[in-house]
């Protein structure tokens, strides 16, 4: 099982949050497909260098959101039915969330209204083709 | 692995040991569940090395308690537990192959080949007599003897001291190995990044009282600064000051920092009601967190 996640323990997202996000987002870009099977709490805890609870936490709230099913003896795997309807939605939450962020930041800055808009057009602009679709950006 | 998740394998009940006027641990009470890394911290004299020795029975507390699986100390605790003083204790004489003979003889569980596997992770020179190695191979050996018994808990003063970074992640590796196989760890560790990776749970110790525990990854959640300035000098307001869940307030002209916990809604609400020009949320981590509690920040 390639090592297809990594986690920074030193910032202060807890550990289990990074990794629902980065399950979601696999599930969501497909690099995970339906019925794929997950690495094993231990195998992932022992890979990563973290602790085996805060995996199989991770792997509990995944299995609650719908996203992994579990069969014990079996191991984990990507849910077969609405595992990436249910992942790209999470994956919008995010996205809201920096969003806001963005916002709040500029706002306890002080920027204007008008400014933060601004800056929104001109991150649309280099993201987004005029039609509304994402760029195919080189740099990205 | 089936662990009863309320299972608790070590469990300290109020834990105290004065040294005539001097209290090196005060009241000290703390639930260790199964199958966890239990990281404990703390500065220089902190009492973390009297607290391993009080719960091994390598010093008599003044009082309080500690269970093992429940129960006091008893014989067959020794089987499954292993313990690794800060100075590992082993004969200088020897040779780390002797020591690895020696252990075998010893314990009923001791497995030479893991041992000679350990060694080997550790590039240890098991021919060399240990008065000849340096610290860190010394508490390499240790180590090697510390984990090849398999034993379901483990007890580790300063695990990685003396280790260079590879080493040090195979300590880690090790413990979160034998957590995943169940056991269950204790350990101290200068180094926050060690507990921060490997720990679940973790707390700090500063002088002998205990004045942080927790899950490491709800502390980090919960823990909080709160960064405001203002048009002047960040004002004095007794609502903040009598807030509960802020730890401390730091000031620092027009800047206000307060350390909170819990999701800080009020304190900000709080906050605002003063007109600063800008606040913000920030995250800690376990060190920025570590130093609020120690209030070396």
């Amino acid at each position: 099982m390639p090592a297809i996640f990594t986690v920074d323990p030193h910032t202060g997202v807890p550990i289990y949050l990074q990794l629902i996000e980065q399950v979601k987002r696999s599930v969501a870009l497909g690099v995970l497909s339906p019925g794929e099977r997950l690495p094993t709490v231990k195998q992932l805890a022992t890979d990563l260098t973290i602790n085996p609870n805060t995996v199989a936490r991770a792997y509990r709230d995944l299995e609650r959101d719908g996203v992994i099913e579990t069969s014990v003896g079996r191991g984990s795997f990507v849910s077969q039915n609405g595992a990436k309807d249910r992942a790209a939605a999470a994956l919008t939450d995010v996205a809201s969330s920096a969003v806001d962020a963005a916002v709040r930041e500029a706002k306890s800055i002080g920027l204007r209204r008008s400014q933060v808009r601004e800056l929104f057009s001109q991150a649309l602009e280099r993201w987004y083709s005029p039609d509304g679709d994402a760029k195919e950006h080189k740099n990205s | 692995m089936t662990i009863q998740p309320d299972a608790l394998a070590i469990e300290m009940r109020s834990l105290t040991k004065s040294y005539g006027d001097t209290i090196a641990v005060n009241k000290l009470s703390v639930s260790i569940p199964k199958g966890s890394i239990f990281g404990l911290l703390g500065t220089n004299g902190a009492g973390k090395t009297t607290t391993f020795k009080c719960a091994l029975g390598l010093a008599r507390p003044s009082s309080g308690q500690v269970l093992f699986d429940g129960h006091p100390l008893q014989p067959q605790t020794f089987e499954s537990l292993s313990y690794m003083p800060e100075r590992p204790a082993l004969y200088e004489w020897m040779t780390g192959a002797a020591h690895i003979e020696a252990a075998r003889r010893d314990f009923s569980k001791f497995d030479t080949s893991r041992a000679n596997e350990l060694a080997a992770l550790f590039s240890l020179n098991l021919r060399k007599r240990v008065g000849t190695l340096s610290k860190g191979q010394q508490s390499a050996l240790g180590l090697t003897l510390a984990f090849a018994i398999h034993p379901q808990m483990l007890v580790l003063d300063e695990p990685s001291s003396g280790l260079d970074p590879v080493h040090q992640r195979h300590v880690l590796d090790l413990m979160i190995d034998a957590a995943a196989g169940g056991a269950t760890v204790l350990f101290s560790s200068h180094q926050i990044g060690q507990v921060e990776r490997a720990a679940d749970h973790v707390a700090i110790l500063h002088r002998g009282n205990l004045v942080l525990e927790g899950v490491v990854e709800d502390l980090k959640a919960s823990e909080k600064i709160i960064e405001a300035t203002f048009d002047s000098d960040a004002p004095r307001f007794a609502e903040l000051d009598a807030n509960p869940n802020v730890r401390r307030i730091m000031r620092q002209g027009r800047l206000l920092r307060a350390y909170i916990r819990g999701t800080g809604d009020g304190v900000v609400d709080t906050i605002r009601a003063q007109s600063p020009t800008s606040v913000r949320v920030l995250d800690q981590n376990l060190e920025d967190i570590f130093l609020v509690a120690v209030g070396e920040n």
